[in-house]
């Protein structure tokens, strides 16, 4: 707006008419040569009677007055809606019939009338508000001042602004060529205006796709809050965006826009969305609750206040929002600042508050720099109408908020970013600690485990040794015993101690030859037995000689009540074939002791016969004619208890042998009755391999 | 004159038997021989003799089976000869029966013979023999019976459970039974030291010997065992400590 009182100024310097001119009723000019421009302003009669409005009809009964107060060059604020009809006459006293052109700026509707005394004729209308006509609608703004040669005309404008706001109301008439001049004037200064406003657009929409694209990537509210911020800005501008004045080059076709959108647009722009990405931006609900609830209240009054804004607009009070919000804007100067305040506290823990501060500082800074500077050509009243339209210093202040705005946002990208990466070593700083405490613990583990498995190893061993100590010792001990078992079986006391009986009775009958013998041959049976029990091998001889002495002895005993007989295969060299010592010895008189308990055989018959069986393998039989092993098993009644175990020992012997030679011992006893022999008794069947 | 047979499966030791008792001990008659069990039950039933000596070990059976056939039938005493039968001498001494080993000595020989005529001349009774045969036929020693000869010349015939311990004396030695009962005995308290070896009796003095589970509690401070029935007995400290390793 100011460029445009500028440009009246420089115009009214340039013409020459600072100065008021004396009032006429009719401006004389020679339209065949007229000046480059002239000041209408002494030739205009005026109707302007605040609070009403009159009909062209109307208007013949009215009385207009000269009113200079009317005109203004640069844009006023009226307080109310501005309805005036302007009436000029102009006579031409040139020679020609000639065309100037008449100026008086842009408001939102214009009629233009020409005709004499009472009757008039509308020539053509125009207005912001009212022509749909696109771009070149702007040369509209111009009406044609034709009158013909020598004659006089006059001419009726009728203005309404139904916004407070007027632009600059300026009655001039201009010859083609200062027309001309005055237009490619301010289109050359609106298009310079357009150029600041498409940077301005360009880097808005920059920002806008920054912010879209950094809500993609990671979507926080705060971005989308402030992308609504830009795009309301974007729009805000865009309707700015004029290559001609007052053309609305891009809403032309909806001009009302240009209401519903300038007052509510700032409200949204720097007070909904601005409150809403505050919010989300700095994250009060978790750092500053308290501040949280204003600002969240805060926004919902704004979206009230938009809201009401937009019924005012539709009510055609177009006024009212820009005062609002010409007060609201005064108004919270203060809380504002007390806002600032209390969030500039916090700013050491919160560095995302100064950008948020610096930002809206910013912004207020320059509108109210704006104002302060539109408060010194139009007045505090104006300025405060006009806090709506945009000026340089806000749109500076508007540009460094965004700024501000993105800044912050990327930095707090940045501190998240410091975060995740700062959680993430820690992660990996943990998960290495955590990897080494999890090698070291293997180590430690694996450490134990070696020296427990090598523990247990170890006393396995030594438990395996024990055992086998242990093992060797009872093995030896078990040998030992049945060793010396073998020697108490085999030299049975009962036999010994009868001998010694039959020896004393012979002493005693004095039958001393006999005495002796039986003497010596019990003296070399103790000895051999004594010897052999030492023994674990002796030559078939000594055992056959051993065999014979015993029999010997028992047959003396039982007086020639049985007999015996050895039988040796001549094939085999009984003196060098060993066999184990005293294996045969229990078996031998267990035949003595039961083969004489047959009552069908008076004699009892014993044969003892060794063979060799193919495979080196030697067979001792031991036969006798007894009743047979079963039936003297039964015979015997002596309990469990009594029972003698000396054929055990023996098997258990056979059973030693064979694990320790590693021979195979086979000892089979078996009963001739069972086995259905023509008479009874028992064959101990004993195969020896040999060694 | 003492009518006597032998039974014995060798010639050779009924030789020397007769032999013997004809010299040493003439009272003795020899009426008759036998060679195994069957033999010399018939023998005994025919001669109805005052004195059998008995062979332990027959082909046919033990001098245990003469002794069971003839138990109803005849009533004598009997010597067991036998050369060497350990098993059987434990049941044999608890019932107090004369045994004699091979090769035969005359002391004991006449020790037994003289032993046995003076039972036969007061007509002592043969319970001897029942116990033999109960304690034979009973298999574990712990639960045989003992027959006791008393200092006034009687005899009785106690559980060896029932013994509580037992006491040295003067002459012989004295049985204190759990029902309170005091038997004085006439063999030595050595005698019956040697013959509990294998049953649960200890010697808690030089003079004392107790049945194991009659022993209530072992003093912890004194030097003194309570028995079940109330009776305290000195025990040496060595002892003490021996004993109770019996119940670790």
């Amino acid at each position: 707006m100011k460029r445009i009182a500028y440009l009246f100024l420089f115009i009214c310097y340039s013409a020459g008419i600072h100065a008021q001119p004396p009032t006429e009723d009719t401006l004389s000019i020679d339209m065949g040569a007229p000046p480059a421009s002239a000041d209408l302003r002494p030739y205009i009669y005026s109707l302007d009677m605040p609070g009403r409005s009159f009909s062209l009809s109307q208007i013949n009964q009215q009385t207009f007055t000269h009113q200079p107060e009317l005109f203004h060059p640069q844009p006023r604020y009226n307080k109310q809606p501005h309805n005036c009809w302007l009436k000029f006459t102009i006579r031409n006293t040139g020679l020609k019939d000639s065309s100037l052109t008449f100026f008086t700026g842009w408001h939102d509707f214009m009629y233009w009338y020409a005709g004499t005394h009472n009757h008039y004729q509308l020539l053509s209308q125009t207005g912001l508000m009212l022509d749909r006509g696109n771009v070149n609608r702007w040369e509209r703004y111009a009406f044609p001042v034709v009158v013909p040669a020598g004659q006089s005309r006059t001419f009726l404008l009728h203005i309404i602004n139904r916004s407070y706001n007027e632009s600059a109301l300026m009655p001039v008439l201009y010859d083609g060529l200062g027309y001309e001049r005055f237009r490619n004037h301010q289109i050359n200064t609106f298009r310079a205006e357009a150029v600041v406003i498409q940077v301005l657009l360009g880097m808005l929409l920059v920002f806008l796709t920054i912010a879209i694209i950094n809500y993609i990537q990671l979507p926080d509210r705060s971005y989308l809050y402030f992308a609504a911020y830009i795009l309301g800005l974007i729009m805000f501008f865009a309707l700015r965006l004029e290559s001609k004045p007052y053309q609305l080059s891009v809403f032309h076709r909806w001009p009302m826009l240009k209401y519903y959108w300038n007052i509510p647009a700032l409200l949204f722009c720097f007070y909904l969305m601005y409150l809403m990405f505050g919010n989300a931006f700095l994250n009060l609900k978790e750092r500053y609750p308290y501040m949280e609830r204003i600002f969240t209240i805060a926004a919902a009054c704004t979206g009230g206040v938009i809201i009401i804004f937009f019924y005012c607009i539709a009510q055609q009070l177009y006024h009212v929002p820009g005062i609002i919000y010409s007060y609201l804007y005064l108004g919270l100067l203060l809380p504002q600042l007390i806002v600032f305040v209390a969030l500039a506290k916090r700013s050491r823990h919160h560095p995302l508050v100064r950008f948020f501060l610096l930002g809206s500082i910013c912004y207020y800074l320059a509108s109210l720099l704006g104002f302060i500077f539109q408060i010194k050509p139009l007045g505090f009243f104006n300025a405060l109408g006009m806090f709506s339209a945009p000026n340089m210093p806000m749109i500076a202040g508007v540009f460094l908020q965004a700024m501000f705005f993105l800044a912050g946002l990327s930095y707090r990208n940045k501190l998240v970013h410091h975060e995740r990466t700062k959680t993430q070593e820690m992660l990996i700083k943990q998960l290495n600690k955590n990897k080494e405490l999890q090698r070291k613990l293997n180590e430690q583990l694996e450490e134990l485990v070696k020296e427990q498995t090598s523990e247990i190893l170890r006393k396995k061993q030594e438990l395996e040794e024990q055992r086998q100590i242990q093992l060797n010792i009872e093995y030896d001990k078990k040998l030992t015993e049945i060793e010396l078992k073998a020697i108490r079986a085999q030299i049975n006391p009962h036999f010994i101690f009868n001998c010694l009986n039959s020896i004393q009775l012979f002493v005693m009958q004095r039958d001393y030859e006999y005495a002796q013998k039986y003497l010596s041959d019990f003296s070399y049976l103790i000895r051999k037995t004594l010897d052999f029990s030492r023994r674990n091998f002796i030559t078939l001889t000594d055992e056959i000689t051993y065999l014979n002495t015993y029999l010997g002895l028992e047959k003396m005993r039982f007086e020639n009540k049985m007999e015996y007989d050895i039988r040796v295969d001549p094939a085999i060299a009984t003196t060098e074939l060993e066999i184990p010592a005293m294996l045969l010895q229990p078996y031998v008189e267990n035949a003595v002791k039961y083969g004489m308990t047959n009552p069908n055989q008076p004699i009892g018959r014993l044969i003892i016969r060794f063979q060799q069986l193919a495979g080196d393998i030697l067979e001792c039989i031991v036969e006798d004619n007894g009743i047979g092993i079963t039936r003297s098993k039964e015979l015997r009644t002596l309990p469990k208890h009594h029972q003698s175990s000396g054929m055990e020992i023996s098997s258990n012997r056979a059973e030693l042998l064979n694990k320790m030679y590693n021979t195979d011992i086979h000892i089979e006893v078996i009963d001739k009755f069972a086995r259905n022999f023509t008479e009874s008794g028992t064959i101990v069947r004993i195969l020896i391999p040999q060694l | 004159m003492i009518k006597a047979i032998i039974i014995d499966d060798e010639r050779n030791s009924r030789d020397i038997i007769s032999l013997m008792l004809g010299k040493y001990c003439p009272q003795v008659q020899i009426a008759d021989t036998a060679s195994d069990c069957a033999d010399g039950i018939s023998k005994i039933k025919q001669h109805q003799p005052q004195l059998v000596f008995l062979d332990l070990e027959m082909p046919d059976g033990t001098g245990f089976d003469v002794l069971q056939g003839t138990q109803d039938e005849a009533s004598f005493e009997a010597v067991f000869v036998t050369a060497f039968e350990k098993k059987f001498l434990h049941a044999i001494r608890f019932s107090e029966v004369e045994i004699i080993l091979k090769p035969i000595d005359k002391e004991s020989l006449l020790q037994a013979v003289q032993t046995v005529s003076q039972r036969i001349n007061s007509q002592a009774s043969k319970n001897r023999y029942r116990v033999l045969l109960d304690n034979f036929n009973h298999g574990k020693q712990a639960n045989w019976n003992l027959l006791l000869p008393l200092a006034n010349s009687q005899e009785t015939t106690i559980r060896t459970t029932a013994i509580e311990y037992l006491e040295s004396g003067m002459e012989g030695c004295s049985f204190y039974l759990e029902d309170g009962t005091v038997l004085q005995v006439e063999r030595s308290f050595r005698h019956y030291a040697d013959l509990f070896i294998p049953l649960r009796f200890y010697q808690v003095n030089n003079t004392q010997m107790v049945q194991l589970s009659h022993i209530n509690r072992v003093m912890n401070d004194s030097q003194h065992i309570l028995l079940n029935s109330g009776a305290q007995l000195e025990i040496t400290e060595r002892r003490k400590k021996d004993l109770l390793s019996f119940y670790r």
